[in-house]
């Protein structure tokens, strides 16, 4: 399992790219970073993004819903942990040294992803962008936000309170904590 | 945030922060001196600094509105302070000034959390004031009239003084409702000059102003006498018609209700009803002066000062600007906080250290402990950085009681104890709702309406509310009781069960835990919802906000005898010994002030209960045994007794054996609590009371004693 600290060059130049994200002019409506998961490729609107690190050792709690592996310590902070293949019901695969956390604040809540693979920081333009009709939003295609086409791929941009929290969830009570 | 003076941004915190204590600090003082019915010299400045300030430094962020709320505010306390016997008499002017200081806590609260904030209009309240001022001036005025003019004006208490010795007066009432007093008045006023030298009478244009009737009904008509001439003159209106009573007002007998008065008497000359302006001005700068050298006197005794003054109950409150104290910002604490943990944590690994297994080393180990003892006081002195005493949130209750008691009209006392404790600040702030709703429903549910009821059960009249604190084996006990009517367990059992909020048949359940159901969700006996109270979310709220504090709440109950609501919170558990033992690939830590004993077992001293469970026995005691790989679902390979090792915990007097794989050393830890996206999962319910960050990376859990054995 790689150092959760040592961080790839790739991640690195990412990293650099996020917090670096100040919104261009232009057509841009938004920043995403994209990762993939097999072979498809998601995405996360880059404002809810912190930055990425490596695989940490996943310290397990019981009693919670099997997607959420359990704790992690970033800088001696003990942040949740998800894992995306997990939470989209895929089978787990073993984490090698593309593996990569994601670590994502939503409403004041750290949480950290599991992902294959980070790929890139994408322009999002409303030309580029896409939506899911409400009939489609079925299963796993309720994270989904928008759709994103690019350089003829297409990108599943994730809405990241759906991934992170069930729809039962209080959130306004938990961020008020 | 918007709306704020540019340039001004940086300094919003400290402004909201600053604020908040001067307008608490206001409340205090009213509440005291209102309770006391008396305001002292320094009371009246304080008030008046107090408005001051807030209105500067209103003005200075840009916040209009609040500027000119506390500019009226000011120009109220500066009429007071040329008068400040008017304080006694005038309810309606506290009313006023909580009010106001209501519009300034909420606006505040306003400012600091909607980042959209757009100033309130507070014009209606502006105008509440202004009219206070001049109804406060309007009596002032007539006052000032008195001692200008011959006619001495007829303020609320007093009356007519007589110019010297050998007169008195007369004030006379006539019948409620019986109307145009004023004539009737004029009538009796002819009549008794028909016979007798009427030297002067109030008001003087009862003939022709029937306004003056309002006058005549509220202070009664006066007639000043010759004294020889009174009793004769009191037979002439005891024959009027319509006239209700009559006395005699003499300089010698000041009316005692008026306190003014009261600060006339000692006056060596026949004291006019309020002393001039400029006498009163240096009569009181040397009684003030004289009142601070006699601070020790007590409230009664008089100063040597023309003017008698009380020396002040308090003036604790009116010196914030003169201790020593330094706002400190709690981010940067949490910091330090947390420092101070992870050191502690470092310290034990470098002590600890397994490379130094089997060293001598003498000069080391002193180096050693010379080092604990530091860290331990370092660590002392940071957690006590935090702490404040509970007299802050406690003091509130008061005002909460005030405005109950106005509003439900009840007749309830506020009693507060150990005001003293000192919790951690953090915790403080999460009590105040708390404690603000438990004191609400004390005064709403408990108390009864109906003081027939009380006296019924042999209670007295006025209700009690009790709030406590004590601090032991770190924990900090509060308590808020009501000598009320006590829960009825038999509606609070039916409402529940309309609620579906029952788990097993009704008969079930013991009269503890009916009570204890106040607080489940959506829970309320009101029919109707008040401003108070009623809408079912409270008391669950109150729980969850005391348990997120890592407290506990439970209801303690006697029916027409009152209730009591127990809170009990650890005092910062932040940082605690603990033993790690190792369960597969988990670490746990447990507290070692739970550990009575840890030892390995053989496979023979295994005995079992009825249901299969492992049980086994030590020194003629029975314990049960809780395998922590089976309860958290772990994978190890230590499965066999004899293999792993058994620790005996105990708390809340019960004990239970755990199971683990071995046990891996003694530390110091820093509790963190779980992340709260975590909070929903109940994990304290597992036994889980939250997590650390060991010395090389690695989390461990930490267990819960009390609920890893309630929950086998």
């Amino acid at each position: 399992m790689a150092d959760i600290n040592k961080v790839s060059e790739q991640q690195n130049e990412l990293n650099e790219k996020i917090s670096k994200a100040a919104k261009s002019s232009g057509t841009e409506i938004a920043k995403a970073l994209t990762f993939i998961i097999d072979d498809r490729i998601y995405g996360v609107d880059i404002s809810y993004v912190n930055e990425i690190v490596g695989v940490p050792h996943i310290t397990v709690i019981p009693g919670i819903p099997h997607y959420i592996k359990g704790v992690i310590n970033v800088r001696s902070k003990v942040i949740p942990i998800i894992d995306v293949r997990s939470r989209f019901d895929l089978p787990e695969k073993e984490h090698d040294d593309k593996t990569s956390t994601i670590i994502i604040t939503y409403l004041d809540i750290q949480v950290g992803i599991i992902v294959d693979q980070v790929q890139e920081v994408l322009s999002v333009k409303a030309e580029n962008k896409a939506d899911i009709p409400a009939l489609e939003r079925v299963n796993n295609n309720k994270f989904i936000e928008y759709i994103l086409e690019t350089n003829d791929s297409i990108k599943m941009i994730l809405d990241v309170k759906k991934l992170i929290f069930d729809d039962d969830f209080d959130i306004e009570a938990v961020a008020a904590e | 945030m918007a709306k704020v003076e540019a340039g001004m941004e940086g300094m919003v915190d400290m402004y909201l922060f600053e604020t908040t204590t001067l307008i608490d600090q206001l409340d205090e003082i009213l509440l005291r001196t209102e309770q006391a019915n008396e305001f002292t010299d320094d009371d009246i400045n304080e008030v008046f600094r107090i408005m001051h300030t807030v209105k500067g430094s209103s003005a200075m962020m840009g916040f209009e509105n609040l500027q000119k709320l506390a500019h009226k505010g000011e120009d109220m306390f500066f009429i007071i302070r040329e008068d400040p016997s008017k304080m006694k008499d005038i309810g309606f002017v506290y009313d006023l000034v909580f009010q106001m200081s209501d519009l300034f806590k909420a606006e505040i609260e306003e400012i600091r959390s909607n980042p959209d904030y757009e100033g309130t209009d507070f014009s209606e309240m502006i105008a509440k004031l202004e009219n206070g001022a001049k109804m406060l001036q309007g009596e002032l005025e007539e006052a000032e009239a008195a001692e200008a003019g011959e006619h001495p004006a007829a303020a609320k208490s007093g009356g007519v003084e007589a110019a010297n010795e050998n007169q008195s007066v007369i004030r006379v009432y006539f019948d409620q409702d019986c109307k145009m007093e004023n004539l009737r008045a004029f009538l009796l006023l002819n009549r008794l000059k028909e016979s007798f030298d009427v030297i002067d009478w109030f008001p003087k244009d009862v003939e022709n102003n029937s306004e003056s009737s309002a006058t005549i009904q509220e202070d009664g008509f006066l007639v000043t006498l010759n004294k020889a001439d009174v009793d004769e003159a009191l037979k002439v209106v005891e024959q009027s018609l319509n006239v209700d009573t009559y006395e005699i007002v003499t300089d010698e007998k000041e009316e005692s209700e008026s306190a003014a008065q009261q600060k006339a008497a000692p006056a060596a000359e026949q004291s006019a009803q309020s002393a001039p302006k400029e006498e009163k001005t240096a009569q009181a700068k040397p009684a003030a002066e004289a009142k601070k050298e006699a601070a020790p006197a007590k409230k009664e005794a008089p100063a040597p000062a023309k003017k008698p003054e009380r020396a002040p109950v308090q003036q604790a409150s009116s010196n914030s600007g003169k201790q020593s104290l330094i706002s400190v910002n709690l981010q940067k604490l949490d910091q330090l906080h947390d420092i101070v943990g992870e050191i502690i944590t470092t310290e034990s690994m470098v002590i600890s250290n397994p490379e130094l297994d089997g060293l001598k080393l003498e000069s080391f180990q002193k180096a050693a402990r010379e080092l604990r003892k530091l860290t331990d006081e370092l660590q002392d002195s940071v957690m006590s950085i935090r702490m404040v005493p509970l007299i802050g949130p406690f003091q509130k209750m008061h005002r909460i009681v005030r405005d109950m008691k106005q509003k439900l009209g009840k007749n309830v006392e506020l009693v507060i104890e150990g005001e003293d404790t000192e919790v951690d600040k953090s915790i403080v702030d999460n009590l105040n709702d708390p404690l603000m709703h438990l004191v609400r429903n004390c005064m709403d549910h408990g108390i009864e309406e109906d003081v027939s009821e009380r006296i019924e059960h042999g209670k007295p009249e006025k209700g009690t509310i009790r709030l406590s604190a004590t601090s032991s084996a770190g924990e900090v006990i509060i308590t808020v009781a009501d000598d009320g009517g006590g829960i009825d367990t038999d509606r609070v059992l039916q409402k529940a069960e309309e609620a579906g909020l029952l788990t097993k048949p009704a008969s079930e359940y013991s009269e503890r835990e009916i009570n204890n159901m106040i607080m489940l969700p959506g829970f309320s006996t009101n029919t109707e919802v008040t401003e108070y109270s009623g809408r079912g979310v409270g008391m669950d709220v109150v729980k969850k906000n005391i348990e997120k504090s890592g407290g506990s709440i439970f209801v303690e109950s006697k029916r027409y005898e009152g209730s009591s609501f127990i809170i009990k919170i650890p005092l910062t558990l932040a940082i605690i010994a603990g033993m790690e033992v190792r369960v597969g690939d988990v670490i746990f830590t447990v507290p070692t002030s739970a550990i009575k004993q840890s030892f390995k077992i053989t496979n023979n001293q295994i005995i079992y209960d009825t249901q299969g469970n492992e049980m086994i026995m030590l020194r003629g005691e029975c314990y049960p045994i809780l395998k922590l790989y089976q309860k958290y679902n772990l994978e190890t390979e230590t499965t066999d007794f004899e293999q792993g090792i058994l620790i005996l915990v105990e708390a809340d007097g019960k004990k239970v054996c755990l199971f683990a794989d071995k046990l891996i050393g003694e530390q110091q830890v820093v509790v963190k609590p779980f992340p709260s996206y975590l909070s929903r999962y109940n994990l304290k319910a597992e036994g889980l009371s939250g997590c650390s960050i060991m010395g090389d990376g690695s989390i461990s859990l930490i267990i819960d004693v009390n609920n890893v054995i309630d929950k086998q």
